[in-house]
């Protein structure tokens, strides 16, 4: 369960996430995600990034490329703009993609994300963070979020989201405040 | 060798498996294609291709289902369904596109939808 | 063994190869080569000649036709074109016009 960084739905962030672990975005994104687990794209996601992952799941809105090593899947609802790219590639009746499929496993994408997950064997991290214009768009539901200790940064600008460190106890004790 | 006595007059036609077409095919009705094309399809109606069928050649349709080979352009007015096993290769076109996991497939898709105006798109479809 | 089936609404143009047998009842223009039966339903219009084990015509055939056993022309049927086979009927009714060779 610690695996799993969230980026909650009222959540905006501009960046990159790297690393390891699942991502599960139920948020709004503007820039990159390359992770080596599972990235599941929510219902009222939206995501505007290329997204390099072993897995990919899509419920919400896309654009930009998916790369899924071992698959990249569209659900009813999902609304993409965006190159997919896996193993195997599932596109659900009623989701709407405008791209290229490519079936098959893409040796370029495999050794892309195995290269980020060998250095990154520290968990996910948040970079590149630009400081937002609009404050209040950060909710108070930042608690909601398994939030990992702020202090893992060295500029902790308060926009920013932060991620959870594996079975990090600071984390924990932070999100049981 | 049992054949239907009564032949479905306009509705499905079947192009075999023992069959294999060098020129094209147009018409109203439904298809099942079981061998082999290498030349348009044209249709009004449904078009299925079977299991161990090749389609070489672009192929227009009410509606299509896809579960062996197709090297071209797919356009349906209606749904396109692309099964485990099929093989396709080429641009698709179609009010809703499905294809299942286990399909290999190497082409663009073309939806007509809007995408919400946060990732630049007209909003709503 | 499989079945072709060339429906009322459909046009074939090309060269149709098979080992099925065949039934046309709509319009095929190029050339038919069936290594089984072929059945031209009424209705249906050819402009091809075919080959094939056994041929029954009810429509219209421009084209010459080769069966290695048999070519039947029914009532209604049209042929315009060579029949080789080693036995032909004619019924009453349809019309031909064309030569005939039987010793296959």
């Amino acid at each position: 369960m610690a695996d799993v960084t969230v980026i909650g739905q009222g959540i905006f962030l501009r960046g990159s996430i790297k690393g390891d672990g699942d991502v599960e975005i139920r948020g709004r994104i503007e820039g990159d995600v390359e992770v080596a687990g599972e990235v599941t794209i929510g219902e009222g996601a939206l995501v505007k990034a290329d997204v390099t992952a072993r897995r990919i799941t899509v419920r919400g809105a896309v654009a930009g490329n998916l790369t899924g090593e071992d698959g990249v899947r569209l659900e009813e609802g999902a609304r993409v703009v965006g190159d997919l790219r896996g193993a195997g590639i599932g596109i659900a009746e009623g989701a709407l993609l405008r791209g290229n499929v490519q079936t098959g496993t893409g040796g370029e994408s495999r050794g892309r994300a195995r290269q980020q997950a060998a250095p990154a064997r520290a968990p996910a991290r948040v970079e590149r963070v630009e400081p937002r214009k609009a404050p209040a768009l950060v909710p108070k539901g930042t608690a909601g979020r398994k939030a990992a200790a702020a202090e893992e940064r060295p500029a902790p600008p308060p926009p920013v989201v932060p991620v959870l460190k594996k079975g990090s106890r600071a984390a924990l004790r932070k999100r049981s405040r | 060798m049992a054949r239907t006595s009564s032949t479905s007059h306009g509705e499905t036609a079947v192009l075999g498996k023992g069959t294999n077409l060098r020129g094209r095919i147009a018409g109203d009705g439904d298809l099942r294609v079981e061998g082999t094309i290498s030349g348009d399809v044209a249709l009004k109606g449904h078009l299925t291709v079977d299991g161990g069928a090749e389609i070489t050649a672009d192929v227009q349709a009410r509606s299509v289902v896809v579960e062996g080979a197709i090297e071209g352009d797919i356009s349906a007015q209606e749904a396109v369904a692309i099964r485990a096993g099929a093989r396709v290769s080429g641009a698709i076109r179609g009010a809703s596109i499905s294809i299942e996991e286990g399909a290999t497939v190497n082409g663009r898709i073309d939806a007509d939808f809007e995408l919400p105006p946060e990732l630049g798109g007209k909003g709503g479809r | 063994m499989a079945n072709t089936v060339i429906s009322q609404g459909i046009t074939i143009e090309g060269e149709l190869t098979t080992d099925d047998d065949v039934v046309i009842e709509g319009t095929l223009r190029g050339k038919l080569v069936s290594k089984d039966t072929v059945k031209v339903e009424t209705g249906a219009v050819i402009e091809a000649d075919i080959t094939a084990s056994s041929l029954s015509v009810g429509g219209q055939i421009t084209g010459n036709v080769t069966a290695s056993d048999r070519v039947d022309l029914m009532p209604g049927a049209r042929l315009i074109g060579d029949v080789k086979a080693s036995r032909l009927t004619i019924a009453d009714g349809a019309s031909f016009k064309g030569n005939v060779d039987m010793d296959v």
